[in-house]
């Protein structure tokens, strides 16, 4: 496969988004098409959404606080991983295909094509429930900021928050999916169990978890730099120096993103061989 | 025997191999399982300590954690996208010519699929009691009735998740439709939160569905927080959706059956 890479070595970043933007838009069109299924999966990312603000409010009717962090401060933490995951789901639903992709032999043609696999891979699809959860989890972050007391000069950290969350989430989702080139099958286990989990934990603070639980999220599938550390800090529960490590995880996942997804095509050996 | 029993006893058999076939969704099962049960028990040993909230302490809700864990392994590690695809890709037109009745074949396939869950209900449950020693049931008699709100799960989950894969034949996506079901599922019936937690009028709410008695009922009977009568009366209830639902689902069967399109033809 060395020649394929060397070609998409030398395509121009302005081309690789112009793919992207124009697989994603064609996308976006035939999804239109079906219109059921576009209520269906919209109103079912804007249900769970909406329940998990309903676990928080029914939750902080009888506690004051879950270790320290009140209801807004969770409000925030809840919305910005709905906007990371509705992220994942819009931009790069179609990575969780790696597998099936492997398996039945079609990263063939698109090793073909003068543009990165990856970026083929993930704009091949487009999860429709992302205009529910973006919506919703804007929607809590935004009354969880105002609720908490969270003035205008600090949005541009919210707005680096936002983008680095979304950006870390895709990567990690990425990176996991793209072990489906050695571990062959057409699920995707290993990205769906860190989203299912993260999903269920991420939401509350890090500080009820055992120490184990925190060295792995921080350090290992740095999850915790989606919401819990860019909250953390606009919420004082963290100093502002943790700050610095959520661009920077953003741009060491999508490296790990790259790097895994790159190495899985070098030992991709199409179907049936 | 006859021919009609047969035909359920082998579709249970057929779904249960094919399920126990793939060991990877065993431990899948397990670690999603596991790992929510584990995630329920850190913040609630947070809150309470070693006090009480809505009428639950850390004591009352180890066991409903482990309830719950049992519940979903039960509902959310059953084969449902196998009924949906049926539907979705036009198999459906082949099982309408056959002698078997669509409903019931797919509640014996659907059922023999829930009990390939028992090998991760069982380890999640045994390693639970090790790591966190939940109280027994109240009673004895509560145990043995909490067993058979437990029993009626089936019919239950079964009437529901059919009910929602009809959804199909409108749509050209399950996940969707399964997403949906799953939110309001772990939602109304406890799972995220004990319901005693919840307003009057989201309890009135809860209890108009049949959602509640996916965690609640087990938990509460064998909690004793019902009294005989109560266990029985839920399970009552418990069952009169599962016979309701059976009956809705046909009904909704016969009008949307007219609905499929196979192939565009």
């Amino acid at each position: 496969m060395a020649e394929a890479f060397a070609l998409k070595r030398s395509v121009p970043v302005r081309h690789v988004f112009a793919i992207y933007w124009r697989s994603l838009a064609a996308q976006i069109r035939s999804v239109f098409e079906y219109p059921a299924d576009l209520w269906v999966m919209a109103s079912a990312g804007a249900t769970w959404n909406l329940l998990q603000f309903a676990f928080l409010a029914v939750l902080f009717a009888t506690v004051p606080d879950v270790a320290g962090w009140s209801f807004h401060e969770m409000l925030l933490l809840s919305g910005l991983l709905s906007v990371a995951g509705g992220a994942n789901a819009l931009f790069a639903d179609g990575v969780w295909s790696t597998g099936s992709y492997v398996v039945r032999g079609e990263i063939d043609y698109r090793i073909t094509r003068p543009a990165p696999v990856v970026v083929q891979v993930a704009s091949s699809h487009l999860g429709l429930q992302s205009f529910g959860e973006i919506l919703l989890g804007l929607a809590m972050f935004g009354y969880g900021w105002i609720g908490a007391g969270l003035g205008l000069a600090w949005l541009p950290v919210g707005a680096l928050a936002l983008v680095c969350a979304s950006v870390i989430q895709c990567a990690l989702v990425t990176a996991l999916c793209a072990v489906n080139f050695w571990v062959k099958g057409p699920m995707s286990i290993f990205a769906f169990l860190m989203i299912d989990l993260q999903g269920q934990s991420m939401r509350l603070p890090l500080g009820i978890f055992p120490a184990a639980v925190r060295i792995v999220t921080l350090f290992v599938v740095p999850v915790a730099f989606v919401n819990f550390v860019p909250v953390a800090v606009l919420t004082g529960h963290l100093s502002a120096w943790w700050l610095i490590g959520t661009p920077l995880t953003a741009a060491a996942s999508l490296a790990l993103a790259a790097g895994v997804y790159r190495l899985g095509l070098r030992s991709y050996d199409s179907s049936g061989h | 025997m006859s021919h009609a029993h047969a035909v359920d006893r082998a579709l249970v058999v057929v779904s249960f191999k094919r399920r126990l076939a793939y060991k990877s969704q065993w431990a899948l099962g397990l670690a999603l399982g596991g790992g929510s049960m584990l995630i329920a028990m850190a913040m609630w040993h947070n809150l309470l300590g070693s006090g009480t909230l809505a009428g639950y302490d850390w004591d009352s809700m180890r066991a409903y954690t482990i309830i719950g864990f049992v519940a979903a392994t039960m509902v959310f590690g059953a084969a449902d996208f196998q009924m949906a695809d049926r539907i979705l890709d036009g198999h459906i037109a082949v099982d309408l010519t056959k002698p078997v009745d669509f409903q019931r074949a797919r509640a014996a396939e659907y059922i023999g699929s829930m009990i390939s869950t028992a090998p991760t209900a069982v380890a999640g449950v045994l390693g639970a009691w090790l790591l966190f020693d939940p109280p027994g049931p109240a009673t004895p008699l509560a145990g043995a009735l909490t067993a058979v709100s437990f029993a009626l799960v089936f019919p239950l989950a079964f009437g529901i998740t059919y009910l929602s894969v009809l959804v199909c034949f409108w749509t050209k996506r399950y996940l969707g439709v399964m997403w949906l079901r799953e939110a309001l599922l772990s939602f109304f019936s406890g799972l995220m939160i004990p319901l005693a937690f919840m307003p009057g009028w989201l309890q009135t709410l809860a209890w108009a569905l049949p959602f509640p008695h996916f965690t609640t009922t087990p938990a509460v009977i064998y909690l004793g927080r019902v009294d005989t009568a109560g266990a029985l009366g839920l399970i009552a209830a418990e069952a009169a959706w599962a016979v309701g639902l059976w009956f809705l689902g046909r009904l909704v069967f016969r009008h949307a059956v007219k609905k499929v399109t196979v192939h565009g033809g």
